[in-house]
């Protein structure tokens, strides 16, 4: 819609403004880590981040959301969106945000996601520091983010803001905006293209070929099995992911014992039961049953099955299942340079 | 690639939340396995094809995918059959008449109706999977004329393991059914076939133009389907019923995926020729 600066000094002011209209999620120091966490003041703000331990996914679809809530008198629908602000998100977890957008609202769709969805205003923000194990440079980098409000860019002496929605142009109305001068509009666009050349990690190949490549390894048991030789289960990879939305659903009783609320929690197709059927008197059938067979799943999933229903691969490239995996099995790089090997 | 155009986001209906149903009979099938005859407390009719599925649950305790085990031309009720296997079937199987269910669906795709009438049928069933075919079962003895020669192969672990009693006593003296049954251990008083349900292909004449439609337990569809292979039956003239942790129902929430496709809204009912290059169908 519109391009404006932002000086350096005009920052804290504009974000604590936006903080006392409603909730504001952003990037904060946890430790020598990051997280996205509702800010109380802007200094807390830290749009130096390189990644955040857990994908900010959590603030449309939380780690366990109620869906109904049930008592004596019946059932009801827990659907209460609050407007709310997802502030300083990376492009590449915008992508996933994307593709989270289409697969919540495919077939049946899904107002538990689409209601907080819609209620959220996302502004993206330029990387300032690379994660030691991002490869979004490299992975689809033609899958383009569009699900945002407005992206705000680091200059010389600011930043640029650009506003791509009605509920992104209403921000502006918070700060001290002045219109951007077309160099500035500039230099943000080389800010965040140079950017993009420097990742640590580099994808292998363009992604349709590694679709294609990937989903015919996959009858080479004797490969996954030495790809998830040092795999411990632990779903670490699923629960990091900011493209992963399976989840298991579950009943729990208030203390009054006679209501309670039904909830989904974020689950992990690396978990052993996670494709296990009980079948009667102790049977069980578990269709994916091997730790290869699982992991081989989590990979086609992310770089093949999905590829064609959203315009490229169910990865980002943002490194964190590669950084959050104990015996760094998980890198999609490396597997991926593994599969076109043999 | 181009990416498929989202569908519309906007709207407030909740697909978890479930309608109540009153249970209008309970049943002992067996000692693990009982019926309930429902009808929905909002009146308004069941309206699905045998072979799709409903999320049933109680509150508190959770929600199971199951399949219709009457034919949806009764309309106002229907009936599901729940075993005893998990903390939810338990739970589900205390429920007495006069209690109430919660309910989503009919979820799923079903039995391609259109595609069986006018045709030679057989249904081969096993064990539990009896009860989502009893729905295709009861359709097509009650439009009789719309099928020709109609077989039903059905297997149980013991004579003890057979479910329907009353139904097995009245198709094995009908002329509108070829049934046949058999168990694989026999207990005194059997008097039927022993062995797996593959051995009643070698005793049975089966046409090579049927539509076949299978359901039962996970190990025995390949087995199946090599006797089908042996009469020269084609892949997309035979029907799988699949069972998977179909947790949602509504191709969200990732459990019962085989590669890329979910069971819970491609199927539960596959015909064969779509999925049989997939790796992970059968386990």
């Amino acid at each position: 819609m519109a391009a404006y600066f932002l000086r350096e000094s005009d920052l804290a002011a504009w974000v604590d403004r936006l903080i006392r209209g409603r909730p504001v999620w952003g990037p904060v120091a946890k430790k020598t880590q990051f997280v996205f966490a509702e800010l109380h003041s802007a200094k807390e703000l830290r749009l130096d981040y390189d990644v955040s331990l857990v994908p900010p996914k959590k603030v449309i679809f939380p780690t366990t959301q109620e869906l109904v809530a049930f008592s004596p008198r019946g059932a009801e629908s827990s659907i209460r969106p609050r407007p709310q602000i997802l502030f300083g998100v990376h492009f590449y977890d915008i992508k996933a945000l994307d593709q989270l957008d289409l697969l919540f609202a495919e077939k049946h769709a899904d107002q538990n996601y689409l209601a907080n969805r819609a209620a959220t205003t996302i502004v993206g923000s330029s990387i300032q520091r690379v994660f030691k194990r991002a490869f979004w440079g490299s992975i689809a980098p033609e899958v383009k983010p569009r699900g945002h409000d407005a992206f705000l860019t680091k200059i010389r002496g600011g930043y640029l803001f650009e506003t791509r929605t009605r509920k992104g142009e209403a921000l502006v109305r918070s700060g001290k905006f002045v219109k951007a001068t077309p160099a500035r509009v500039e230099e943000a666009q080389q800010v965040n293209a140079r950017m993009m050349a420097r990742c640590p990690e580099k994808f292998p190949a363009p992604a349709a070929q590694v679709a294609h490549q990937v989903r015919f390894a996959f009858i080479k048991e004797e490969l996954w099995k030495e790809l998830a030789h040092d795999c411990f289960s632990c779903g670490t990879c699923n629960i990091l992911c900011p493209t992963c939305y399976c989840f298991d659903v579950q009943d729990r009783w208030n203390l009054d014992q006679v209501s309670g609320v039904r909830c989904r929690s974020w689950d992990g197709c690396q978990l052993e039961d996670f494709a296990r059927v009980s079948l009667g008197e102790g049977a069980s059938e578990n269709f994916r049953e091997e730790r290869f067979e699982r992991y081989r799943h989590r990979i086609l999933r992310k770089l093949t099955y999905l590829n064609e229903k959203l315009g490229g691969p169910a990865c980002v490239g943002c490194g964190r299942c590669s950084a959050g995996c104990v015996p760094d099995i998980a890198d999609p790089v490396r597997i991926v340079s593994r599969i076109l090997e043999v | 690639m181009a990416a498929r155009k989202p569908p519309a986001t906007t709207g407030t209906e909740n697909i978890f939340l479930p309608r109540e149903a009153g249970i209008l009979r309970v049943e002992s099938l067996t000692a693990t396995e009982k019926l309930f005859t429902l009808r929905m407390k909002d009146g308004a009719p069941m309206v699905y094809d045998p072979g799709q599925i409903v999320e049933l649950s109680l509150f508190g305790y959770g929600e199971i995918p199951i399949g219709f085990a009457s034919s949806p031309t009764r309309r106002e009720t229907f009936d599901v059959v729940v075993r005893s296997v998990g903390r939810v079937s338990k739970a589900i199987n205390r429920c007495e008449k006069g209690d109430s269910l919660w309910v989503r669906g009919p979820l799923g795709r079903g039995f391609d109706l259109p595609k069986l009438r006018g045709r030679n049928v057989l249904i081969v069933a096993a064990g539990i999977g009896l009860c989502p075919t009893r729905s295709l079962i009861q359709y097509i003895l009650e439009r009789r004329e719309e099928f020709k020669k109609f077989t039903l192969f059905f297997g149980a672990r013991t004579p003890k393991h057979q479910l329907f009693l009353a139904d097995l006593a009245q198709w094995r003296g009908s002329d509108a059914v070829a049934y046949h049954e058999t168990v694989d251990q026999p207990d005194g008083s059997w008097q039927g076939n022993v062995g797996v349900i593959t051995t009643l292909f070698s005793k049975v004449a089966i046409e090579p133009d049927s539509r076949v439609v299978i359901c039962g337990p996970p190990v025995m569809y390949r087995f199946v389907i090599r006797e089908l292979d042996k009469i020269g039956i084609p892949h997309h003239r035979v029907f799988v019923d699949l069972e998977r942790r179909m947790k949602c129902g509504l191709g969200k929430c990732g459990h019962c995926q085989i590669n890329d496709r979910y069971v819970c809204t491609d199927g539960p009912v596959f015909p064969y020729h779509e999925i049989e290059d997939l790796e992970e169908v059968f386990a």
